[in-house]
C-alpha cells in the first residue's frame, strides 16, 4: 500500500503584473509564506525534494536551471530539485510528480513550486510564445494563437449546444464576482451582465478577440506563483507540521493528440475525460461527490465543456446549471471559486499548482468571506496544457 | 542530361502522407503508423520514407475564428482561421480567405508561401471559394 499523501502549506503571490521582479524571487517569496503556513519556516530541511513548474522561462526571462536557482534563494542546498515543463499544465504535473515521489518512499516531504513571468514581454510575445505549444508546421506556421483554436472550438460548441455570447458573458460576471473576493486574484473588479453584454454599448468594452470569443470570454497575461507543502501523512514526520493535512485522494493525467483537428470531434476532449475518469478510480469517488471545481478556463467556453467531460453535467447541459446559477459560490455546485482563470489569472506555470492553492484553502475553510463554499468535502482541479492535449486531474479531500 | 529543373522555384506545397504498408493516410506526417505500427523514415536511409502527396483542393469547413489580436508580423486589423476535412477524410487547419464563413461550406484548398511572421518565409494554407 503506498503512503497516503497530504498538503500541509499553501502560499500564493497576488497575480498581476509583476514583472519588475525577478521570476526567482517571486518563487522565492511565494516558497517562504508556504513555509510560513506549514510552520518550518527554521525547519525547512526536512523538505527532501523540490519541484518547480514553470513553462516559459528559458524564452521569456532567457534562464534555465531555474529549480537550482530557486534553492539557493531559499537557502535550501543540498536538497534536490528539478523543473517540470509540461506547458500550462507544468503546475498539475509537479504535484503529480510530488505526489508520487512520496508515494513511492522517494520522499517524505516535498515542495512543489509553480511560478511564471508572462508580462516581462508584450502581450503580443506572451501570446506567441505560448503558441509555441502548438504543431510547428500544421499550427504555428499558418498563424495560429491558442485563441485561434479556442475561438474554433467556442465555435463549434456553441453552435451544436445552443450556447449564446450572453451564455459566455454570464461565466464571467460568475469569474470576476468569485475574483474579486480573491485577495490573491489578478483582477479584483467586477462585472455586469449589463456592461458587457446586454447594454448597445457593450462591444466597446467587450470587443472581439477571436470570434465567438470577446475580450471577457479569455483569461488576462499574468504573472504569479504558487507553492504546496506535500507530506507523507504515514510518516511520523506529519507531526512536525502545524496544519492538519488536506488529502490528495486521486491523481490522473492524460494526453489527447497534438493537433486539436485530429480528433475524431474537435469538441471531445477525451484527455479531460480520461484523466478525471482516472481521478475518481483512485479517489473513490464520484462526479457526484465533488463539492466545488476549479476548471483551466484561459477560454470561459471551456469551463463549461470541462464540466461535462469530468461528468458534473451531462453534455451539453453545463450551459443550462450556469443559467440556473448552480456553479455559483452559492450553488449547487460552485465551479471557479477562486475566480477561474478568467479572473484569478493564468501565470501558466503557477496556474496548476494555484488550482490545488485553492481546493486547500477551501477545505480548510478559510477562503475569503463571500466566496467560501459550504462544508466541502472534495474539491476537483483540472489543469491542461495545449488545448486539451495533456491533462491532469487532481482531487483533494478533507478527512 | 542534367535536369536544370530542380533549380526552377518550386510551387508550395503542404504535404499529407501515406503509410506504404496499409495506406492510412496523415497530416502532419507522423513517424508510426496507428493502424499497423509501420515506422517512418524521414531521411529514407534505413527503412524507405513514406508515400507523400499534396494536400490541397476541394475541402469543407468544420469551424472558423476571425481573430483581431494578431502575433507580431501580421499588418492587417484580422486574419480568418479555419478547419476543413478532406475528402479523404484527413482534416488541416489554416487561414481562411472568405467573406462570409459558414459552418459546413465547401471551400478549395490552395498552399502560399507566407512571410508575414518574423523568422524564414513558411508554407500556409488558404481555404477559398475557389
Amino acid at each position: 500500500m503506498t503512503a497516503r499523501v497530504g498538503i500541509v502549506g499553501i502560499g500564493q503571490i497576488k497575480f498581476g503584473n509583476l514583472s519588475e521582479y525577478d521570476l526567482v524571487d517571486i518563487m522565492a517569496y511565494t516558497a517562504t509564506d508556504a513555509l510560513i503556513d506549514a510552520g518550518i519556516l527554521e525547519n525547512r530541511r526536512i523538505i527532501d525534494q523540490i519541484f518547480v513548474a514553470n513553462m516559459l522561462g528559458g524564452m521569456i526571462n532567457h534562464q534555465t536551471g531555474i529549480a537550482s536557482a530557486l534553492v539557493s534563494r531559499l537557502d535550501l542546498e543540498p536538497t534536490a530539485a528539478e523543473l517540470v515543463e509540461n506547458g500550462p499544465a507544468s503546475g498539475a504535473s509537479a504535484v503529480k510528480l510530488g505526489y508520487m515521489a512520496i508515494a513511492s518512499g522517494i520522499a517524505n516531504v516535498v515542495m512543489v513550486v509553480g511560478g511564471e513571468t508572462m508580462r516581462k514581454v508584450t502581450g503580443w510575445e506572451a501570446t506567441d510564445c505560448v503558441a509555441t505549444l502548438g504543431h510547428p508546421e500544421a499550427e504555428y506556421d499558418m498563424g495560429l494563437t491558442f485563441p485561434a483554436l479556442g475561438g474554433m472550438f467556442a465555435r463549434l460548441y456553441m453552435e451544436r449546444y445552443g450556447v449564446t455570447e450572453r451564455d459566455l458573458a454570464l461565466v464571467a460576471v460568475k469569474d470576476h464576482e468569485n475574483g474579486s473576493k480573491n485577495k490573491y486574484a489578478h483582477i479584483d473588479g467586477t462585472c455586469t451582465i449589463e456592461a458587457i453584454h446586454d447594454s448597445p454599448n457593450a462591444h466597446v468594452v467587450n470587443n472581439y478577440v477571436a470570434e465567438p470569443l470577446r475580450l471577457f470570454s479569455v483569461c488576462p497575461v499574468s504573472d504569479g506563483a504558487a507553492v504546496l507543502i506535500l507530506v507523507n501523512m504515514d510518516s511520523p514526520i506529519v507531526e512536525k507540521f502545524k496544519k492538519k493535512p488536506i488529502r490528495i485522494a486521486g491523481i490522473g493525467s492524460a494526453t489527447d493528440t497534438h493537433c486539436m483537428h485530429n480528433r475524431k470531434d474537435p469538441v471531445e476532449m477525451g484527455a479531460v475525460k480520461l484523466s478525471a475518469e482516472r481521478a475518481y478510480a483512485m479517489a473513490g469517488v464520484k462526479p457526484e461527490d465533488i463539492s466545488f471545481a476549479e476548471l483551466h478556463d484561459p477560454f470561459v467556453i471551456l469551463e463549461l465543456a470541462i464540466s461535462e467531460e469530468v461528468g458534473l453535467f451531462p453534455r451539453g447541459k453545463a450551459v443550462e446549471a450556469l443559467r440556473r446559477g448552480e456553479t455559483g459560490i452559492d450553488g449547487r455546485l460552485p465551479i471557479n471559486t477562486s475566480g477561474g482563470l478568467k479572473a484569478k489569472g493564468h501565470p501558466v506555470g503557477a496556474t496548476g499548482v494555484s488550482q490545488v492553492v485553492e481546493l486547500v484553502r477551501q477545505l480548510r475553510g478559510k477562503a475569503e468571506k463571500g466566496r467560501q463554499v459550504k462544508d466541502p468535502r472534495y474539491g476537483m482541479s483540472v489543469n491542461f496544457g495545449g488545448l486539451a492535449n495533456n491533462v491532469i486531474t487532481i482531487i483533494c479531500a478533507k478527512d | 542530361m542534367i535536369d536544370f529543373s530542380i533549380y526552377d522555384k518550386q510551387e508550395p506545397k503542404i504535404y499529407g502522407y501515406k503509410c506504404p504498408k496499409c495506406g492510412t493516410a496523415y497530416y502532419p506526417a507522423t513517424m508510426l503508423c496507428a493502424k499497423c505500427s509501420n515506422r517512418r523514415d524521414p531521411s529514407g536511409i534505413v527503412h524507405p520514407d513514406w508515400d507523400k502527396f499534396s494536400l490541397e483542393g476541394p475541402c469543407k469547413l468544420l469551424t472558423w475564428t476571425r481573430v483581431w489580436a494578431l502575433p507580431e508580423g501580421y499588418d492587417r486589423p484580422y486574419l480568418l482561421f479555419g478547419i476543413v476535412e478532406f475528402p479523404n477524410g484527413l482534416r488541416a487547419a489554416g487561414q481562411l480567405e472568405t467573406e462570409n464563413p459558414v459552418t459546413g461550406m465547401d471551400l478549395v484548398a490552395h498552399v502560399k508561401e507566407s512571410s508575414e511572421r518574423p523568422g524564414p518565409p513558411v508554407n500556409v494554407f488558404v481555404f477559398s471559394d475557389d
